[in-house]
């Protein structure tokens, strides 16, 4: 058994919690992020020769990143990220979450999901600010938790990263 | 080209000089360089000198920098402080590189020795240090051991008073074991359903192991959450300490949370666990801790390496503490019979109270005015429901003696009006208010009015009567006579007029009633009954009656005694009475008192009855002033120590002389009771020593003044002392029974004897004895006499008491001495002042002052010869005599 601690930020409705609601196992429900303000989902990804079970630690999403708990960062080994494409101020909020995540934990591998892509007239992200991301090495999706575009992909992605 | 160069030999030796480097070996490569450089140079090996200067020059080009660098290096090695310095700027991470265990194992002995060092310089400082580490633990700790207490103390008191506490008491005195003890085992009823060891730093569960048929949801997610709970309290209350949530408790649900350096263990306990749980779970923890530490520290989310943790977490999932259920179920027999019995005993009593409600329905069933409609009994509770007349008995009253209990009954009463003959007659009483001399009666169900009422009550009956015949009764008020109050005030008028005809002294002439006035008038004597008074009683309203009575005197022979008693006024010696229609005066009057009687009975003889005064004897107040006189006479003839000499009655005065003793009575109040008038009497009595006993006697009684202890009394005409007294007394009544026989009085003392005082006598010895000493020329006692002075006059007042006792007075004589020295007359006054000084002391110490005589003797009653010191001292005194009355 394989198991590892991930922790999913983004800033306020970017729709992280509908975009794990597909795909993952869950047992609590969407209450707990607004009492306990986070809330445990389990994705078992099968990679070549195992499986590693990815304990998502979905975190309330909150503009005010003043108040986002850090604490329940401790003991990750890998982040991600999520993005509203619709929106692109949730990028910068997505980025400076990181940043703090990585100040108080040190680095650990991430994957990046511009979620919302089934919204092609109203994307405010330009291919290009993407591109100039992926030349930093980032891994990239755009997702949509309405088609479950590209989820699989980046969950596979991010758990090949952390059992290397 | 090549050429063959000759090979430099190389030395045996090594070079002496002072470097140690090889400077022949030098030479030959030096030469064999030169040989490879140009073939043809045959320079000889041999030429070459070994203190060449270019040599030198050549080897520090070559090695000059390596020479400095080295003894650079020796000079920081040989240097200890140098050393220290380059060594400490490379420890911290040459510690870091090390291998950890071995360099554990390297510095484990010196840290030892520091630690032990420092606790034996100063413990304060390591304390200091484990402070922050040991408080919280050691405050958990106190923590669950107060719990234990308090979770101990909880059970055996919810226990101590239930049928489990006595078995489990029972249990406790046959396993030795405390009670308390005994009911936590029972009565902590838990099973640890699952154990969860997560890892600190992530959340990530390590492992988790599920007791048989135990369920959950995916563990992975349930570790995860617990963690992020954990965090959420921290966080929200701010909680810095490294404390975590120990306990969350959902109904029968506990998760116990103890927390290790690297691992969670959380364990989900269903039911009541012990407090000592805790422990059992910390112990498990540990080991883990102990055995896996470094695989715990390393965890990543790979649980491979720690396979042996669960065999660990299966020891918690077994614990469980299950109520026993063996044996004989003699217990659950009890409890059946208990119940049985119980039931039985509940369907005995409801039964019974059925029964009681029964014959209490039946009860009201039978009682007129109360109808019952419906009645039933449900749950032990009765309810009744029906009509009642508000007339008939209280349904809540009957209840009383019944043994239903009232709280238990529900009544449901509508008022209604019966129709029965009785409550008809009620509801008739109170409406109608018939008059005293109107009857209602119930016959044969029909109600019958009797008697007399005024017409309009009999209007009103009859209305009432016409009612009812609706349906109710039959009222019949035919035997209702019509009385109208005129002819009942008629009626009683009569009844008096007719009394007042039967009274004597009273004659009615005419008497009628107009216009509701009653008139009379006729005769009476005013010594007949008043007309007025007799009309109390008749019911007749006295404002209403006019009566004129003119008074006559009526000549029954009543009347005309009570005429002549209030005109004649007769002595109290005659009697008057009626005697066949005559009166008859007997006894005896003065005979003025009988011509007035005559005068009245010759006025009578004209038509009245006879009155006869012949028994009348005629007496007049000489003759009995008279016999009164003889008869105080006598009197004072009969009297002892009175000699009657002479007496006349003269012109209704009386003279009379004698002689009279003093002690006998006085004849003045004698006079008093002979109905003489003592204005009429002229009595000369000369006083006398009358030589009767009993006046001896009183005269002897008043100046001798016996004690107590003698009695005087007359035997046969002799006066006869008995008793005892002093011998002074004795004499003294001696020479008195001598004078007294020149008389012809005879006074017996000798039954008289002298009293005895031997305790007393005793006693006035030691008084006499006494001696009061003074200084020469003082006039006061020296303090040292103090003591004496107390002793005298304790002895004194004793004296006295008792002689008082024996009916005899004590009086003592103070007589106070001087000495010779000196004037006579200033030693006589001395000696008296000496004597006054003793009384006033005495006195001072409670002696009364009319017991002690004072004289003062002067020089002239020495105790010994005045011819020494010795008896100049002691004859300067005070000495004390006693002399009893």
């Amino acid at each position: 058994m394989l198991q590892k601690k991930i922790c999913m930020l983004g800033g306020f409705s970017v729709g992280k919690t509908s975009l794990v609601r597909r795909f993952v196992q869950s047992i609590f429900s969407e209450t707990y992020l607004t009492t306990v303000g986070v809330k445990i989902d389990k994705k078992s990804v099968a990679l070549p020769g195992k499986t590693v079970d990815l304990i998502l630690w979905d975190l309330a999403g909150e503009d005010d990143i003043g108040s986002f708990r850090v604490s329940h960062v401790r003991g990750a080994t890998g982040l991600v990220l999520v993005v509203d494409g619709t929106r692109a101020a949730t990028l910068a909020a997505a980025l400076t979450l990181r940043e703090r995540v990585e100040a108080e934990f040190g680095a650990m591998p991430f994957v990046l999901l511009f979620n919302k892509s089934d919204l092609a007239d109203r994307w405010e992200i330009s291919d290009s600010e993407i591109d100039n991301l992926r030349q930093l090495g980032w891994q990239i999706y755009l997702t949509s938790a309405l088609s479950g575009e590209h989820v699989d992909d980046a969950f596979r992605q991010l758990a090949s990263m952390v059992t290397k | 080209m090549t050429s063959t160069v000759d090979p430099i030999s190389l030395p045996q030796r090594a070079a002496s000089n002072d470097t140690e480097i090889d400077r022949a070996a030098l030479a030959r490569l030096l030469v064999e360089i030169a040989r490879n450089v140009d073939p043809d140079h045959h320079a000889r090996f041999d030429g070459v000198p070994t203190a060449d200067r270019r040599m030198e020059t050549l080897r520090q080009l070559l090695v000059g920098r390596e020479i400095s660098e080295l003894s650079r290096v020796t000079h920081l090695l040989g240097e200890p402080e140098q050393l220290a310095t380059a060594v400490g700027g490379v420890l911290p991470s040459a510690a870091a590189r090390a291998s950890h265990a071995q360099l554990g194992e390297a510095l484990a002995p010196a840290v030892e020795r520091a630690v032990q060092r420092s606790i034996q310089k100063s413990p304060r400082t390591l304390t200091d240090i484990l402070y922050p580490v040991f408080l919280p633990a050691i405050r958990k700790s106190i923590g669950e051991k107060i719990d234990q207490t308090f979770q101990s103390l909880n059970e055996t008191l919810r226990h101590i008073f239930t049928w489990h506490g006595l078995k489990w008491r029972f249990e406790s005195w046959r396993t030795g074991a405390s009670f308390s003890e005994v009911v936590l085992k029972h009565s902590l009823v838990y099973r640890v359903e699952h154990v969860f060891l997560i890892s600190r730093n992530s959340g990530l569960l390590i492992a988790h192991v599920t007791a048989d048929n135990a369920t959950s949801e995916d563990p992975q997610l349930i570790s995860s959450m617990l963690s992020a709970i954990q965090d959420f309290v921290k966080d929200s209350f701010n909680e810095k300490e490294q404390s975590s949530l120990d306990t969350i408790r959902f109904g029968d649900l506990r998760l116990w949370s103890e927390v290790g350096q690297f691992a969670t263990l959380v364990s989900v306990i269903r039911g009541n666990p012990p407090e000592e749980l805790h422990e059992i779970v910390r112990d498990v923890l540990l080991r883990i801790h102990e055995e896996s530490s470094e695989a715990l520290g390393e965890f990543d989310g790979d649980g491979s390496q720690l396979a042996g943790v669960e065999a660990q977490l299966q020891t918690c999932v077994e614990l469980k503490q299950e109520e026993s259920n063996q044996g004989f179920p003699w217990l659950v027999v009890a409890v059946a019979v208990l119940f049985l019995s119980l039931a039985g005993g509940w369907f005995f009593l409801s039964w019974q109270s059925g029964q009681r409600w029964q014959a209490y329905v039946s009860r009201l069933g039978t009682q007129p005015g109360i109808i019952v409609s419906e009645q039933k009994i449900r749950y032990g509770q009765f309810y009744i429901a029906g009509l009642r007349d508000p007339l008939a008995a209280d349904p809540q009253s009957l209840l009383s003696g019944t043994q239903v209990d009232p709280a238990r009954v529900h009544s449901q009463w509508q008022f209604y009006q019966s129709l029965e003959p009785e409550f008809v007659l009620k509801r008739l009483t109170a409406s109608l208010a018939p008059p005293d001399s109107v009857r209602l009666s119930i016959v044969n169900d029909r109600i019958v009015a009797e008697g007399e009422a005024p017409a309009t009550w009999i209007k009103r009956a009859q209305a009432a009567a016409q009612q009812l015949s609706a349906g109710g009764p039959v009222f019949d008020i035919s035997r209702v006579r019509d009385v109208s109050p005129e002819e009942r005030e008629a009626e009683r008028w009569q009844a008096y007029v007719s009394r007042l005809g039967a009274q004597p002294g009273i004659i009615v002439a005419e008497q009628k009633i107009r216009d509701g006035q009653f008139y009379i008038a006729g005769l009476r004597d005013p010594l007949g009954a008043d007309p007025q008074s007799l009309l109390s009683g008749t019911q007749i309203d006295p404002a209403r009656v006019h009566s004129q009575w003119q008074f006559y005197q009526s000549l029954e022979p009543a009347f005309v005694l009570k005429r002549l008693m209030a005109s004649l006024y007769p002595p109290d010696t005659v009697r008057l009475s009626i005697v066949n229609d005559r009166i008859v005066a007997e006894g005896e009057a003065p005979d003025t008192w009988i011509d007035r009687a005559r005068a009245a009975a010759r006025q009578l003889s004209a038509g009245g009855p006879e009155f006869d005064i012949s028994k009348v004897r005629d007496v007049s107040p000489e003759a009995r002033a008279a016999e009164h006189w003889q008869y105080y006479v006598s009197r004072l003839e009969a009297q002892s120590g009175i000699i009657v000499a002479q007496q006349t009655a003269r012109g209704g005065h009386f003279y009379i002389s004698g002689l009279r003793d003093p002690l006998a009575a006085d004849p003045q109040a004698l006079l008093s009771g002979t109905e003489v008038d003592p204005a009429r009497v002229h009595a000369q009595w000369q006083f006398y020593q009358s030589l009767e006993p009993e006046f001896v006697l009183k005269r002897l009684t008043a100046s001798l003044t016996p004690p107590k202890s003698v009695l005087l009394s007359i035997v046969q005409g002799r006066i006869v002392v008995v008793g005892e007294a002093p011998v002074g007394w004795i004499n003294r009544a001696r020479a008195a029974a001598e004078q007294l026989s020149a008389d012809g009085v005879v006074l017996d003392v000798s039954q008289l004897r002298e009293l005895n005082l031997a305790e007393l006598n005793h006693l006035r010895e030691a008084i006499q004895a006494t001696d009061i000493f003074f200084y020469s020329g003082k006039a006061v006692p020296g303090p040292e006499q103090t003591p004496v002075l107390d002793r005298l006059a304790d002895q004194l007042k004793e004296f006295a008491q008792s002689a008082r006792k024996s009916g005899v007075t004590a009086r003592f004589m103070l007589t106070g001495h001087s000495d010779g020295t000196g004037r006579e007359t200033a030693n006589v006054s001395i000696s008296a002042a000496r004597a006054e000084a003793v009384r006033a002391l005495l006195n001072r110490r409670g002696v009364a002052p009319e017991l002690l005589l004072v004289r003062g003797a002067g020089t002239f009653e020495p105790v010994v010869p005045e011819n020494s010191q010795t008896g100049s001292s002691t004859n300067r005194r005070v000495s004390v005599t006693v002399n009893l009355d």
